[in-house]
């Protein structure tokens, strides 16, 4: 899915995270989870994963609690605590919610290793041209400041101002100093980016946008693919197909055959990215054992 | 044709006196290599700057340039963008984006170019510069030279009628630098394109020159091939000539001594080369008259006499040293000691001041050692200079004797004198020195330095109690003795690399260091910035202050260090009194020994071959 | 930005702004017929995706010089570069005071886009989420107002009034919206009891981020303000903000 072109990923995330986020349906919830773990996995490795799931569990309980606790839409009463109803829709409500919140966080996981910066400024440098160098430059600035504060805090402490001992006070005035070192250092220097860019032509009329990106017939193939399965999707979800209510009433859709096939639509299309980037890599495999 | 004809040119910068540029005239043929040259604040970036309209500078203007044939300012910008090519001095600055391809693409995004013709034009750039292989880096990851060499790329995409560069190389190790010099040695011969330079490496880039532009305040002195201009500055006494190479400054120097003008300027030596030819030549004149039989007996012609005189082993012409040659007054009269051994040497009978003794050292636990069993010492009042290239631990050696880096094994220390001859101590309003016990690291970026609004404020910051009269008082002191005394109340951006260096080491200085730790002082300095700075030192030594400095300048060390050592890998592999050190290596050694290895003994500095020449005819090596 | 240059905006631009806000209701009440009850995360991020847009595109359509740019780019860098030298510490991060300072110095325009554009881009460290256009509008906000109130002088840009803006944007706007972004997230549903629980437990996070700017602010903005004035005036960046 790296090398997919940036539109399509950008789509696909787009579409998943929404899908998920909006349709609390238990199936299509289960489906998204799984699969976003699995890709999850996939890209980042289990260990990588540890600190996201540190996170995310708090959230999911917060969310599985909170929604009985202060929701009482339902009206299949469980139990009463303290003068709150505990509905069984809210209760089941919430575990959704958990779910969902673990989804999307997974989904994101996954786009930020996949939508890198520079694909996403690909993809907006021709509608907000201006706006997509400024993040280019600020990636650019931002590893040199780091560098650069490291550099003027060695320096203080060379010409005899240490920065890590003494008091409170002491440590504050010299860690604002060098705050003011860096942040005179950052404005003076960028006057020479700015005439660079002049130089080369910045703010001529008619800009163009220049991307390493270019559409190809598997990018073509993959995105017409990708894009059926979530036609089908939405064509459930609006013809009822696929539906799920909470309040008053908990109200699911029958297994039906239909159903089924809405089902497996969106399995394939959650696991598309996966089924992708595994196929190659076997073919890689495949190919090089060959050799 | 022209390409560029200034006429008349002058320009004031809005609220300042004197002119920045006065009457410049000047022409630049396509196709041409011209180096301006001058000390830095002569007018070298506003002139450059005039050539193109988006980096004009703000002020008072009189005079016109022509761009072709017609005025600059009736150049569209688009075209100007793409044809004039300017390339500034920091590497860093200049990038734009974070990614090399990008960077690359910028000029031609600009002038929206479709992305067929842009992924052409960065390809045919990236494969002429060697690109290729750092292509989809971020451009964090890039040594400086290779920052500059895609400043470089990234102007050379617009395929550019000229290329002006202020200073380029100013911020690059030798190498680096002159890497980036061969480059636009090859886009000048390659491609035709036109190249305007500011530089003051002029060892290296006369030699491409077809023509030189001597700017002094702000108006141009001398214009014309090296060897017109080289002879008309030396008619003239200016100091600009000391910037010039080796084998021109000896080769005008012989000539005033010998009172005659008999070679026409054209035969002026520039390169070592014809430097080692010229002196070769001159030699053998010498020689003429008194043993001329001799002469012809051993060499028949001047050429088989070349051969012979590379060879080491066996050097029928080498000039012993002469008894009688003037000793210059800055080096200690150690003739004698430096073939015996290094033992008499003045600098080494002084007292150790600080040290360090088999020291190891690495940044990360799992990292490489940068440092490898160093061991070094540092004497009382001398000047003790550690050479090497990048990456042998030159800066890393300075942090660890400053304290500011633990060795992980080996000793570092540093001599606590009684009382510190230093005059600036007689008042003790200065704060408690928290550096190492009297030892001061200057950092190799003054920019790093400065916390304050005015360099007078940011120097009282040094004292406990900035307001005393005492306090600035000694600041005064210190700003005389560095000659910044007329900048206290610049902004400390506002003024050159050179005074920014001076107003750093001044605040340096006003903690008192018995040992001060340089690092890369002469980084970006002009020659005339640099004998200030050989001035300054020699007045810290004769106050008993030790100075360590860490340098790629060879010439600067070989001229003023009373010690020198050579760092590789992490350790000091040789080391010793500055003749010996430079005499004992055959490569890493300065451009004067390389002209005169085999020929004449002993020799380090222009200075040394011409007093040999001037001496007395000396006798065959017996 | 003065009137003179918002009016030069070219047409297609505030045609495009016209229909974006006009398409904001229209959005909010499709919601309401959406199944499923789990709409309302999902369309309140649309919206405010929505309201920003116009001010994107207003700084995009008055075409915004090299310098400019450079000035933006600096301070978001720095803000960014500020939350990762103090990523150990939870919630004492200098972005918000950086933020106003380049609304009050740079004006409300460009505050909005350094404001949310430095939330965007610590994303790319930090990672992005379901919280990232909230954090973008909340900051781009704070931004936003900081020009409008002290840019042109209406508010005497003196430690005080700066440290007071500073704990409101902290506490009222980031902090607010913050969590108005986690409640909608998981409960979907605009409960006042459920806001208020979420409000109060993310309380203190917001007290420490709101000492945390006052204090950036105390030590940052005089001397910031100052350079970037210094800064405009040696180089004559951004033309006539007073």
């Amino acid at each position: 899915m790296r090398n997919l072109h940036p539109a399509i990923s950008f789509g696909y995330f787009a579409f998943v995270i929404l899908i998920t986020v909006v349709f609390l349906h238990p199936v299509m919830l289960g489906i998204s989870l799984v699969s976003s773990l699995l890709y999850a996995i996939y890209l980042n490795g289990i260990k990588s994963l540890r600190f996201t799931l540190l996170f995310l569990v708090p959230m999911m309980l917060l969310a599985a609690i909170i929604n009985p606790l202060f929701n009482h839409l339902g009206n299949t009463v469980l139990f009463t605590v303290a003068n709150i109803q505990i509905t069984l829709e809210s209760t089941l409500y919430g575990l959704a919610t958990a779910a969902m919140l673990a989804a999307v966080i997974l989904w994101f996981s996954c786009y930020n290793k996949i939508m890198t910066s520079d694909k996403f400024i690909y993809l907006f440098g021709r509608i907000i041209p201006a706006i997509s160098l400024i993040i280019s430059m600020a990636l650019r600035f931002i590893p040199r400041y780091i560098a650069q504060i490291k550099k003027i805090s060695y320096a203080q402490r060379a010409i005899g101002r240490d920065v890590g001992s003494g008091r409170i006070i002491d440590r504050l005035r010299s860690g604002a100093d060098v705050l003011s070192i860096m942040v005179t250092w950052a404005l003076e220097n960028g006057v020479d980016t700015a005439d660079s860019m002049r130089s080369r032509g910045y703010g001529l009329k008619g800009r163009s946008a220049y991307s390493l990106y270019q559409p190809n017939s598997r990018d073509k193939t993959l995105a017409a693919f990708s894009l059926y399965l979530a036609v089908l999707v939405i064509a459930g979800i609006a013809l009822r197909l696929v539906l799920i209510s909470y309040f008053p009433l908990i109200e699911l859709n029958h297994l039906s055959v239909s159903a089924l096939f809405i089902y497996l639509a969106f399995l394939l299309l959650c696991l598309f990215p996966l089924l992708l980037d595994g196929f190659e890599e076997l073919k890689w495999r495949f190919s090089r054992s060959r050799i | 044709m022209a390409l560029f004809t200034v006429k008349d040119l002058s320009f004031s910068y809005p609220q300042q006196s004197t002119p920045a540029l006065t009457a410049i005239d000047l022409t630049v043929e396509a196709g041409g290599f011209v180096v301006l040259c001058g000390r830095s604040g002569c007018g070298k970036s506003t002139l450059l700057r005039h050539l193109k309209t988006v980096l004009t500078p703000h002020g008072t203007r009189e005079g016109e340039v022509l761009f072709g044939d017609r005025p600059l300012a009736q150049v569209e910008l688009r075209e100007q963008s793409s044809r004039i090519g300017f390339v500034l001095q920091s590497p860093d600055n200049q990038i734009v984006t974070d990614k090399v391809w990008h960077e690359l693409a910028f000029g031609l995004e600009s002038l929206g170019c479709d992305t067929a013709t842009i992924r052409l034009r960065v390809a045919e750039m990236a494969s002429f510069f060697g690109i290729q292989e750092w292509y989809h880096k971020d451009v964090n990851e890039l040594s400086g030279g290779q920052k500059q060499l895609l400043n470089l790329a990234a102007v050379m995409v617009m395929q550019p009628d000229v290329l002006v560069l202020d200073e380029p190389t100013a911020q690059l190790d030798p190498i680096a630098a002159a890497e980036f010099l061969n480059q636009l040695k090859k886009i000048n011969d390659e491609t035709g394109t036109t190249i305007i330079l500011a530089e003051q490496r002029l060892e290296v880039v006369l030699p491409l020159a077809d023509k030189v532009v001597v700017l002094v305040d702000g108006r141009i002195l001398a214009a014309g091939d090296v060897g017109a201009v080289s002879a008309n500055l030396n008619a003239n006494g200016s100091a600009m000539l000391k910037a010039f190479p080796t084998a021109t400054r000896v080769f005008l120097a012989a000539e005033n001594l010998t009172g005659s003008t008999r070679s026409p300027a054209a035969t002026c030596p520039i390169t070592i080369r014809e430097g080692r030819n010229w002196l070769k030549r001159q030699l053998a004149q010498q020689l003429e008259q008194p043993l001329t039989q001799q002469l012809e007996e051993l060499l028949p012609t001047a050429q088989s006499q070349a051969v012979a005189l590379d060879s080491p082993t066996h050097i029928p012409y080498s000039i012993p040293v002469p008894p009688t040659a003037p000793i210059p007054a800055h080096i200690p009269a150690h003739r004698e000691s430096q073939r015996d051994s290094q033992i008499d040497s003045p600098s080494n009978a002084n007292a150790i001041v600080a040290g360090a003794r088999e020291v190891w050292f690495r940044y990360d636990r799992k990292g490489e050692d940068i440092l490898r069993g160093l061991t070094l010492e540092v004497r009382e009042s001398e000047l003790f200079c550690l050479l090497g290239g990048n990456g042998t631990g030159k800066s890393t050696t300075l942090g660890v004797l400053a304290g500011l880096r633990k060795p992980y094994r080996g000793k570092v220390w540093i001599e606590k004198h009684a009382g510190s001859s230093n005059p600036l101590s007689a008042v003790s309003s200065i704060k408690p020195t928290a550096a190492r016990g009297g030892l001061c690291l200057l950092p190799q970026d003054s920019q790093t330095v400065f916390t304050e609004k005015t360099i007078r404020d940011d120097l009282l910051t040094m004292f406990s109690d900035p307001k005393s009269e005492v306090s600035l008082a000694i600041t005064d002191n210190i700003a005389m003795l560095l000659e910044i005394d007329t900048l206290l109340d610049r902004h400390p951006f506002d003024v050159s690399a050179g005074e920014q260096q001076r107003a750093a080491l001044a605040k340096v200085l006003l903690r008192e260091p018995q040992v001060l730790l340089l690092d890369e002082p002469t980084k970006g300095l002009d020659a005339a910035f640099k004998e200030q700075l050989a001035a300054i030192l020699v007045k810290l030594k004769s106050q008993s202050v030790s100075i360590l400095m860490v340098s790629h300048d060879i010439e600067f060390c070989a001229a003023h260090a009373d010690r020198c050592a050579m760092l590789f890998d992490g350790a000091i592999i040789s080391q010793g009194p500055r003749r010996q050190f430079f005499n004992n290596n055959n490569f890493y050694t300065t451009a004067a020994n390389r002209m005169s290895r085999g020929l004449i003994d002993d020799i380090v500095t222009a200075e040394d071959i011409l007093e040999r020449l001037s001496a007395p005819t000396p006798e065959t090596q017996g | 930005m003065d009137a003179s240059t918002k009016t030069r905006l070219p047409l297609k631009t505030i045609v495009s702004i016209v229909v974006i806000v006009l398409c904001i209701p229209v959005i909010i009440g499709l919601s309401l017929l959406l199944p499923g009850q789990g709409g309302m995360y999902a369309i309140s991020a649309i919206v405010i995706a929505m309201v920003m847009a116009p001010f994107i595109l207003a700084f995009e359509g008055r075409r915004p010089q090299a310098r400019e740019l450079v000035l933006i780019a600096v301070m978001i860098a720095l803000a960014v570069a500020g939350r990762a030298a103090f990523f150990m510490v939870p919630q004492f991060k200098p972005m918000i005071a950086l933020v106003i300072i380049a609304g009050v110095a740079l004006g409300a325009e460009s505050g909005f886009v350094t404001g949310s554009l430095s939330a965007f881009i610590s994303n790319f460290i930090f990672g992005q989420g379901p919280w990232t256009p909230w954090q973008m509008f909340a900051l781009g906000l704070i931004g936003f107002l900081a020009g409008m109130l002290f840019a042109k002088g209406r508010i005497p840009t003196k430690r005080l009034p700066l440290c007071i803006f500073g704990a409101l944007s902290a506490l009222l706007i980031y902090g607010l919206f913050m969590d108005t972004s986690s409640v909608l997230l998981m409960t979907n549903l605009l409960s006042g009891q459920s806001a208020l629980a979420i409000y109060l437990a993310g309380l203190p996070f917001n007290a420490v981020h709101a000492v945390a700017t006052v204090l950036f602010l105390i030590f940052l903005a005089p001397f910031m303000i100052e350079k970037l004035e210094r800064v405009r005036m040696k180089y004559g960046l951004l033309g006539n903000i007073q």
